[in-house]
């Protein structure tokens, strides 16, 4: 392979370029018309236009897409997560094109991007699932009859979408009164989210850990699993902070729960990068969940205690390689890392989107950081998109070392000009609770509390008046006068000022 | 030079001067002794003198970002963003009474970031009551309905769905 398309944007196709640049492999970006100035064009080789702002126009054009590889001499093809990364159809595309998709099977991505097939899967490989329907509920099963099926499993349970992710179509359902609504619900969201109204029924696991075991699978058979993530922290069913490992779970568990993981893999002959997500129980009993058939988000936290580069080894088993890592090796986790996603969303303010230019960035540095970010100073966060503009970990000694660490970073991390989640993580790593790793998927909308309560933090009086302080310094330098009756031979203050008294 | 300065649930006024190479600053009834360097076009590293100390030595590195609104900034230091509003001296008074009057006029709805009309719920000459929805604003794939603050009757819809709109600009009037 020597050159690969990475039909993606923002900071994963940046990370994807990272990992291609250390192969020695050119990289091929793709761009929509809002795109044109991302750091993910500014980074790559050659970059190809794929159409209009819109994703369904263009990073979700499957045509385009193949047809812009096909130009650029690409040979492979990385899709990132999102867009198309779970799309069956663009992953037979690429084979169908000669191009090497850098990811499962076709086949594989369809068997396990549906959640009832997916769990019969796992039941076939002896693991336990939550239990629930095991065929879905299409959009014509009457009310009576999904009244009657949620009657054998009982209630509290969750609602959820064949085709579903990310949240959509998911629905908690504590009584038969709420049921008819909730499904109603779920059909709509999952038929315009994903084009598949289908939903099925699963019993409602009362506060459980969301504990997950990344995969890598190689084309001769052998199948690795990895040290488990926790990714219990989420907001609105999407996790915001994950780390490795998760301190509920002991190295007896973590046996049993990376061979569960890798023995579903291995029924279904999975290759490439995959990751199974478990629920944890209180009682120390799991329930396979899902599988996601692509790289992660939250890889890097695995990176960072494995040592272990995940996107070079999806390329390296793309192309063909055997996988030699040593399987004990990824079972043993070096210390612990944490990681936050920074989305442009403002958390004092209901978390509304934050689209816009960014004014001034500077990106925490030191020991035990890593940014993997999209966004530069000057640059644009589109509204088109999905508001996460870069992820920070931390690595250290101990969970605490960590956290401190986490701690640090984000308060030297500053993105001016648009707000950010960054104040979300400062009070969330304040957090007793979390401090102690007490917490369960329902952590976050317990301790939110009611929306729009005021700001998460409240600002230190000392700070205020160092920023009415700042404030007036920046005024006064810039006022007229100041500039005009400045005799220091300082010609940048000058300048700058007078830059902006012309404003 | 005289400002006021708002920040949190207080205005501050402020009088700054430069005094040889450190400026006074001087806020409330105390004045702050600062040694003030530029770092970058919105950016500053601040010494600045504790309290009831002439020596310019505990370290700030603050930056700031524009708003729209000439002398609204967001502040960033010791890891905090905190918005400020700065106006010459009096400024607040006279903006006051601009909003006080516009307060009981007809409600403007305006959008709250930039974004996209997903849907329009209302039309010109509709009733609609307290925290009705109005319109959908759709940015990052997440919808926000903007509601009516009380009971009234749309005189102007000057949006239709599909349509881009910037942070703040009118999407529709209610009388």
């Amino acid at each position: 392979m020597k050159k690969i398309l990475i039909a993606n944007r923002g900071e994963i196709a940046v990370r994807v370029i990272r990992a291609c640049r250390d192969m020695g492999i050119d990289t091929v970006a793709i761009y929509s018309e809002c795109d044109r100035a991302a750091l993910h064009v500014r980074l790559a080789d050659e970059a190809w236009p794929v159409g209009p702002s819109a994703p369904r126009e263009s990073y979700l054009r499957i045509d385009t897409i193949i047809d812009v590889a096909k130009k650029s001499g690409a040979d492979g093809v990385h899709p990132g997560y999102g867009f198309l990364a779970e799309n069956h159809d663009f992953a037979a595309a690429c084979r169908g094109a000669g191009l090497v998709f850098i990811g499962p099977s076709p086949e594989a991505i369809t068997l396990m991007g549906s959640k009832t097939a997916a769990r019969q899967a796992a039941i076939k490989a002896g693991v336990p699932v939550v239990p629930g329907t095991e065929e879905p509920l299409n959009e014509q099963t009457s009310d009576a009859e999904v009244l009657a099926v949620a009657e054998r499993i009982g209630y509290p349970l969750m609602l959820k979408a064949v085709a579903g992710g990310g949240g959509k179509g998911m629905r908690m359902v504590a009584m038969a009164a709420e049921l008819p609504a909730a499904l109603r619900a779920a059909r709509s969201e999952a038929l315009s989210a994903f084009g598949d109204g289908a939903v099925y029924l699963e019993r409602r696991i009362l506060a459980p850990r969301h504990i997950e075991v990344q995969l890598l699978g190689d084309h001769y058979g052998t199948v690795l699993p990895f040290v488990e993530r926790e990714c219990s922290i989420q907001r609105r069913h999407q996790k915001v902070v994950e780390e490795s490992p998760s301190l509920s779970v002991s190295p007896e568990l973590r046996r049993r729960m990376t061979s569960a993981a890798a023995a579903v893999a291995r029924t279904v002959g999975y290759t490439n990068a995959g990751t199974i997500e478990f629920l944890l129980d209180a009682d120390g009993s799991f329930y396979f969940l899902e599988m996601n058939t692509r790289l992660q988000v939250e890889h890097p936290v695995t990176e960072m205690v494995t040592g272990v580069d995940l996107v070079q080894w999806q390329i390296r088993i793309a192309r063909g390689e055997r996988l030699d890592l040593i399987p004990e090796s990824l079972l043993v986790p070096r210390a612990h890392a944490i990681e936050c996603r920074i989305y442009a969303e403002d958390p004092d303010n209901g978390f509304l989107p934050s689209p816009g230019r960014i004014q001034g960035l500077r990106v925490p540095q030191g020991p035990g950081v890593r940014d993997d970010s999209g966004a530069y100073e000057g640059g644009e966060v589109p509204i088109f998109y999905d508001p996460m503009i870069s992820k920070l970990i931390t690595w250290g000694e101990t969970r605490d070392h960590a956290i401190a660490r986490m701690k640090r970073a984000l308060a030297e991390y500053q993105v001016r000009g648009i707000r950010t989640t960054i104040p979300f993580f400062q009070w969330l790593l304040e957090d007793e609770d979390f401090k102690a790793a007490r917490f369960d998927t329902t952590f976050i909308d317990r301790k939110m509390g009611t929306p729009g309560s005021g700001p998460l933090q409240a600002i230190a009086a000392a700070h205020e008046e160092l920023a009415v302080i700042a404030a007036a310094v920046h005024m006064f330098a810039r006022s007229p006068a100041t500039v005009a009756a400045s005799s220091a031979p300082v010609s940048r203050w000058q300048q700058a000022g007078r830059e902006e008294a012309l404003r | 030079m005289r400002f006021e300065i708002a920040a949190g649930n207080n205005i501050h006024t402020v009088t700054i001067a430069r005094k040889g190479a450190v400026l006074h600053v001087a806020i409330g009834d105390r004045t702050v002794i600062v040694d003030a360097r530029r770092v970058g076009e919105m950016a500053w590293s601040l010494l600045v003198a504790p309290e009831g100390s002439a020596e310019p030595v505990q370290g700030v590195d603050a930056a700031l970002a524009a708003h729209r609104t000439a002398g609204d900034f967001d502040v960033h230091l010791a890891g905090r963003t905190i918005p400020v509003q700065v106006r010459l001296a009096g400024g607040f008074g006279r903006q006051k009474k601009a909003g006080a009057a516009a307060g009981t006029g007809p409600q403007r709805i305006t959008a709250p970031m930039p974004g996209k009309i997903a849907r329009v719920l209302v039309t010109a000459g509709d009733e609609v009551k307290a925290r009705q929805g109005l319109v959908v604003v759709e940015a990052m794939k997440m919808e926000n309905e903007l509601r009516a603050a009380r009971d009234g009757r749309v005189r102007e819809v000057s949006v239709v769905e599909g349509q881009s709109v910037d942070a703040g600009a009118i999407l529709l009037v209610v009388e």
